[in-house]
């Protein structure tokens, strides 16, 4: 590895500006990839965070929380179906909020259960969940433990009748990139009614269900959906990726990734090609006074890692300090798996672009330093 | 492939007795043709050459007389279409290209006329690739690589690119390299086209005195007679063809 760096080290400049090539298209790579875990966390962030393994909405419910309702004879068919081991209902609602002493309202997602077990969120990053009347849990970008939040009725401020307070806080559990709240089943009955007096009965949009030990929630959800028309029962996972809208954003997020995928290779194996190009007089005496092709290729591809490599860290480097901001209501956050897997597919492709380049390097004949080939 | 250097001291004394009595070169009845749209171009028809161990032979002639093919089928970097080329004992005629890139990098020196230095590497730089790309004893070569360049008078000019040397000291730093591998035989290809008449007559008086002192065998091409009173020998190549 003598020649790749020593090259390396005699043209600073030129590998330099490479490596930070590399390093910013890192950045925005990881970047777009923490926008979009941010971007969808914050779409759906509190489906997957809520416990109940599977979620049935009505089938004409459109696979969100806002549009199903499940009405008592759905309700009955689900509950009956062999296998169900706990269940609940699950309530949605976004309403008019007023924050402690703030004098704007905003709007908060307000989400019900019957059951902690089947509805209540599965993790806490600090309190506990509501055990009375009045308590809920915040998603924690959005609240802290104690804040006041007053559900506003339909008059304003005047007619606020039910304030919930956050005694505990639950990390990406946002709803619609909105504030959420996990409240008990009277709590959300009672947001409703302060929201709207005239309601009539309030119905659950979704049932949480847990299936009995030793069967799976597919298979669950499966039966569910067998037992009735009108059920819409899908394994947490699959709910919070069927929303509407999430697959679209990350279809729209492959192009982009795409592209910078396609851009990283160009370059790098451009700037090989044109190193090697400049480079042929050296490659041709070095042939000629005994250096094997396969030390030379190993000489480029080392150079290619050392290249890619510094670009990796580099653009990991600054995302990491840009992970821990907030975009908006929406939280970044450093996703490991996410440079993992950007670093072994920018090294292969890497490694790939400079074929190009090797395949020059094969090419080099000896005999071009006695022609003066090399020289020109 | 055996090794055909001799054993050297760092004094630049040759090994044994026997190694002193091998030719440096043979080449029976050599021939190199080129097909050029579907005809057969000779280069060099059925050179017959003896070079001794420590022998410096200047091999003159005009342009396209052949001058290059031989030196490079001497040196491994051409194969030979038919006859026997036997250097420093060791018939490298049926050599595959490994193992001639090996041959190359290991018994034999080149100097080349105009692509003779890395740019990227120091002079010191330039002349320990060739342990580098054989994987030499570092050691031992950074120790070499500084004796040759004290003995080159570059002592001062180990440190400096290709591009800060002159054409003279440049040529010194492609000697020095060629020397590094302790080769049996070095080919020089027109090493002093690039300097003026002082320079290239120094040029020449060094490399006499290089391979004297270490009993090299050199084969020096050159289209100049006035190298001729340099060599032990002088080799005429006309068309392909060797005169003696």
């Amino acid at each position: 590895m003598f020649l790749a760096l020593r090259e390396m080290r005699r043209a600073k400049v030129r590998f330099g500006l490479l490596i930070s090539a590399i390093g910013l298209l890192v950045l925005l790579i990881l970047a777009q990839q923490a926008l979009q875990n941010g971007l969808i966390t914050s779409f759906i962030g509190a489906i997957e965070r809520q416990s109940a393994p599977v979620l049935v909405y009505s089938v004409d419910g459109q696979r969100t929380f806002q549009g199903s309702i499940i009405t008592p004879p759905l309700e009955k068919k689900i509950l009956s179906t062999e296998g169900i081991g706990k269940s609940g209902r699950i309530g949605q609602g976004t309403f008019s909020v007023r924050l402690n002493d703030a004098t704007d309202d905003s709007d908060a997602a307000i989400i019900g259960y019957t059951d902690p077990a089947v509805g209540a969120p599965d993790q806490l990053t600090s309190g506990w969940l509501p055990n009375g009347p009045g308590e809920g849990v915040g998603s924690d970008t959005d609240f802290s433990i104690g804040d006041r939040v007053k559900i506003l009725g339909p008059g304003g401020p005047g007619q606020q009748t039910e304030t919930i307070e956050v005694v505990g806080l639950a990390d990406d559990a946002q709803l619609q990139v909105t504030p959420t709240l996990f409240v008990e089943w009277p709590d959300y009955l009672a947001s409703v009614k302060s929201n709207n007096p005239d309601a009539g009965a309030v119905l659950p949009s979704a049932i949480g269900v847990a299936p009995v030990a030793g069967l799976d929630a597919a298979t669950l959800a499966e039966r569910i959906n067998d037992s009735s028309p009108e059920a819409d029962a899908l394994p947490k996972q699959e709910a919070a990726d069927q929303t509407p809208g999430v697959a679209e954003v990350k279809q729209s997020f492959q192009v982009i990734f795409l592209l910078f995928g396609l851009v990283v290779p160009l370059v790098t194996g451009l700037f090989f090609l044109i190193i090697t190009l400049q480079k042929s007089a050296s490659l041709i005496l070095l042939r000629a006074i005994g250096a094997s092709t396969g030390l030379l290729v190993r000489s480029l591809l080392f150079q290619v890692l050392l290249v890619i490599g510094g670009g990796l860290a580099i653009g990991i480097a600054f995302y990491t300090p840009l992970s821990q901001a907030q975009v908006g209501d929406i939280k970044l956050s450093f996703d490991v798996q996410a440079v993992i897997t950007w670093s072994v597919i920018l090294l292969v492709l890497g490694m790939l672009s400079a074929l190009v380049a090797a395949r020059r390097v094969l090419a080099v004949d000896p005999i071009e330093a006695t022609t003066g080939e090399g020289g020109r | 492939m055996t090794e055909t250097s001799p054993e050297n001291d760092g004094s630049g004394a040759t090994g044994t007795a026997a190694q002193a009595n091998t030719p440096a070169l043979e080449m029976e009845g050599v021939r190199k043709v080129y097909e050029v749209a579907d005809e057969e171009v000779v280069a060099l028809d059925h050179a017959e050459l003896i070079v001794g161990s420590n022998e410096i032979i200047a091999l003159v002639g005009p342009s396209g007389s052949g001058k290059t093919t031989l030196c490079s089928i001497a040196g491994g970097i051409l194969s030979p279409t038919e006859g026997k080329v036997i250097v420093g004992g060791n018939d490298i005629s049926g050599y595959s290209a490994k193992q001639l890139t090996e041959f190359r990098r290991d018994s034999v020196g080149f100097v080349f006329q105009t692509v003779n230095l890395i740019p990227f590497l120091t002079a010191r730089e330039n002349l320990l690739v060739v342990d580098e790309i054989s994987g030499r004893d570092r050691k031992r070569a950074n120790k070499r690589a500084d004796q040759l360049l004290e003995e080159l008078g570059l002592a001062d000019r180990a440190g400096n690119l290709p591009s800060q040397l002159s054409g003279g000291q440049k040529q010194r730093v492609a000697i020095g390299r060629s020397l590094m591998n302790e080769p049996s035989l070095v080919l020089f290809d027109e090493p002093t086209s690039a300097l003026d008449t002082k320079l290239g007559d120094q040029m020449v008086e060094l490399i006499r005195e290089e391979m004297k002192s270490r009993g090299t065998a050199a084969i020096i091409v050159t289209h100049d007679e006035r190298i001729t009173g340099y060599a032990d020998r002088t080799v005429h190549i006309t068309d392909g063809r060797l005169e003696a």
